[in-house]
């Protein structure tokens, strides 16, 4: 094996860890200060691949991109107002259970719309023809995942650090009651922390819809090995997400390599390895949620 | 020596027992009665078994498990493969199969303890996955991949094949033992240190218990159930669908008991009952009935998480209260389960 092929393979892990990543920093961001966790997640990545579909069809590709992310906001504070904000008081079983009933309705409203079968949401036409980058030709639809991911972390980075809001909620993800004493509208701040984990699986859905494909069932595909990424990174740790969504994509893609059926479960090896080894995961902070 | 507190409960584990005979053998003709087909009381109780074990983790320790379809689909397969590739014994076939589910229960149990909670959920829905995707590349010499495991041929018990209504009755009894282990257990100080852990884990712990013992424990048993179960329905289905092994296996099991009622035993089993008639019934009028069926669950969870049988219990309470002050202990056997009343 030449370095060209491998550093080929090291950026197809890139891409696959982009998307986890993504999906993991809207799960963290409302784990860690909801304290829900939300087994709805990868549905909203479905609708966002379903919708991107739709609107793209209609409209064209660049439309999507915007449309899409902002649909996800306004579906995710609905969710958050209708039937979220019931759940904070009642058991984390509760919680669990009602997301995950969330799920499967919103699952078999697609496949009642669309139909089960996969559906062709293609890339743009300038996104077919693979580009020379120097070490060989690729894709150009993964680099731009790669690249819309880099934009989407450094994003929630700048505004988590520097903004007031962000300060609020990385307060409300230390200690979500004391915030509460100091006179903040805490009510108010988790329907949109909601609404912002759904449009990250909003932009996920629409950029990655054409990698993972468009079905009803990709919801789920995606939310199990994003599940991983937060448990692997550290329950509402995002540093930990982005680390550990890399850390699997290449693990799925290095196995390509060494031996292809295990590339569905060794997600699932590295997993138990970092568990046993280190029960709070990489990042995870002492003391939360023990 | 038999006090007469003794006595009495005897009595009444008695009259329990014996009501669960004769549910388990009308269930076929009260199927046919309410418009099902008696054939739809096989998977009623194979079900019921999977889920009666499901509720000894969820009911006693509080874990929710997204990841039974693990020992499920894994005792699936061991009983189809002995039956397909060894034997055609039935008792051995299941034998195996439940064993198998043990054993994975007691792996997937022993790595995903280490967290509580919510990690709990999580990581057992991840897990379980894991021998999905096994089964469906990596293992396909063996599982038959996409296609599932097929041609499995009738199981043999004692010179009588095991089909139709003959592999029914062999369900039913073993459905009854289960049942009747399932409430030895609650009934137990093992149970009640189950439940303790329920209510309030640390302070069990605090009192010298290792309570991720006990948590591993009720892991295992209901591994056990959901592997019996899953061995039994390879025999009945001759077939195991790759499905067996899929989250929505895990996913039904846990809104039976969901719909039934957690914590409750006969809850869970009243609730596959339930799903399973639905499902049969509904899906001749509709193709969406697993998004009704989502609705209904979800119906549940928010407006009455006690399930059913927390529904019948309101009721009788209900109906108790309101016409005569009379007749509260007749009103009481309106419950599903007047043991479970206390």
């Amino acid at each position: 094996m030449n370095l060209a092929n491998l550093s080929l393979q090291l950026l197809t892990g890139l891409q696959i860890g982009a998307i986890y990543v993504m999906i993991a920093l809207g799960l963290t961001l409302i784990f860690g200060t909801l304290g829900v966790v939300n087994f709805a997640h990868g549905a909203l990545f479905m609708i966002g691949a379903y919708l991107g579909y739709a609107i793209s069809e209609a409209t064209g590709h660049w439309v999507a991109f915007i449309v899409v992310p902002v649909l996800l906001f306004v579906i995710g504070i609905a969710i958050e107002r209708v039937l979220i904000r019931f759940f904070y008081n009642r058991p984390a079983v509760d919680q669990i259970l009602v997301t995950f009933g969330l799920a499967l309705v919103l699952q078999e409203l697609m496949r009642w719309i669309f139909g089960g079968t996969n559906l062709p949401y293609g890339t743009p036409d300038w996104a077919i023809v693979p580009v020379d980058i120097g070490i060989g030709y690729y894709p150009p639809w993964r680099l731009v995942i790669v690249g819309v991911t880099i934009a989407v972390v450094g994003a929630l980075y700048l505004f988590l650090r520097f903004t007031r809001f962000g300060l609020v909620v990385r307060a409300g993800m230390r200690d979500p009651e004391m915030l509460g004493y100091l006179g903040i509208d805490v009510p108010k701040r988790f329907t949109f922390v909601f609404g912002l984990g759904a449009l990250l699986a909003g932009i996920a859905g629409v950029i990655g819809g054409p990698i993972t494909g468009v079905t009803p069932d990709i919801g789920m595909a995606v939310l199990v090995p994003s599940f991983l990424v937060v448990v692997i990174g550290g329950m509402g740790s995002l540093p930990g997400a982005v680390l550990s969504g890399l850390l699997l994509g290449e693990a799925v893609s290095l196995s390509v390599l060494i031996y292809p059926p295990s590339t569905q479960i060794i997600i699932y090896l590295v997993a138990a390895v970092v568990l046993l080894w280190r029960p709070r995961g990489l990042l995870g902070a002492r003391g939360v949620m023990e | 020596m038999i006090t007469p507190l003794y006595a009495q409960s005897l009595l009444r584990e008695g009259a329990v027992m014996a009501a669960v005979a004769v549910a388990l053998i009308g269930l076929p003709w009260f199927l046919t009665a309410i418009g099902g087909y008696s054939e739809l009381a096989t998977p009623i109780v194979l079900w019921g078994i999977f889920a009666l074990g499901f509720d000894i983790l969820i009911g006693f320790t509080g874990l929710l498990s997204f990841g039974h379809a693990a020992f499920w689909g894994l005792g699936s397969y061991a009983a189809g493969l002995m039956l397909l590739r060894v034997t055609d014994g039935f008792i051995p076939a299941v034998l195996v199969g439940t064993l198998v589910g043990a054993v994975a229960s007691l792996l997937l149990g022993y790595l995903t303890l280490r967290r509580r909670g919510i990690y709990f959920s999580i990581l057992t829905l991840a897990f379980a996955e894991m021998f999905y995707y096994a089964a469906l590349s990596p293992l396909q010499q063996w599982t038959g991949g996409d296609n599932g495991l097929t041609g499995i041929p009738p199981a043999d018990l004692c010179g009588i094949a095991m089909k139709g209504e003959a592999i029914y009755y062999v369900i039913a009894v073993t459905a009854f033992i289960g049942i009747y282990v399932a409430r030895r257990i609650m009934r137990s100080p093992y149970g009640l240190i189950l439940r303790a852990i329920k209510s309030n884990e640390t302070r069990v712990a605090s009192t010298g218990i290792d309570t991720r013992r006990y948590k591993l424990m009720a892991f295992v048993i209901s591994g056990v159930y959901a592997g019996l179960a899953g061995s039994l329905s390879a025999v009945y289905q001759t077939y195991v669908p790759t499905d067996a092994l899929h989250w929505t296996t895990s996913g039904q099991v846990v809104m039976m008991a969901v719909i039934g009622g957690v914590g409750t035993l006969f809850g869970p089993m009243i609730g596959a009952g339930i799903v399973l008639y639905l499902a049969n019934v509904l899906s001749g009028v509709t193709a969406q009935w697993l998004l009704i069926q989502g609705l209904i669950f979800m119906g549940f969870v928010i407006f009455l998480p006690g399930g059913v049988v927390d529904a019948g219990r309101r009721l009788a309470l209900l109906l108790s209260r309101r016409p005569a002050p009379t007749d509260k202990r007749a009103a009481g056997t309106v419950s599903v389960h007047p043991a479970q009343a206390e």
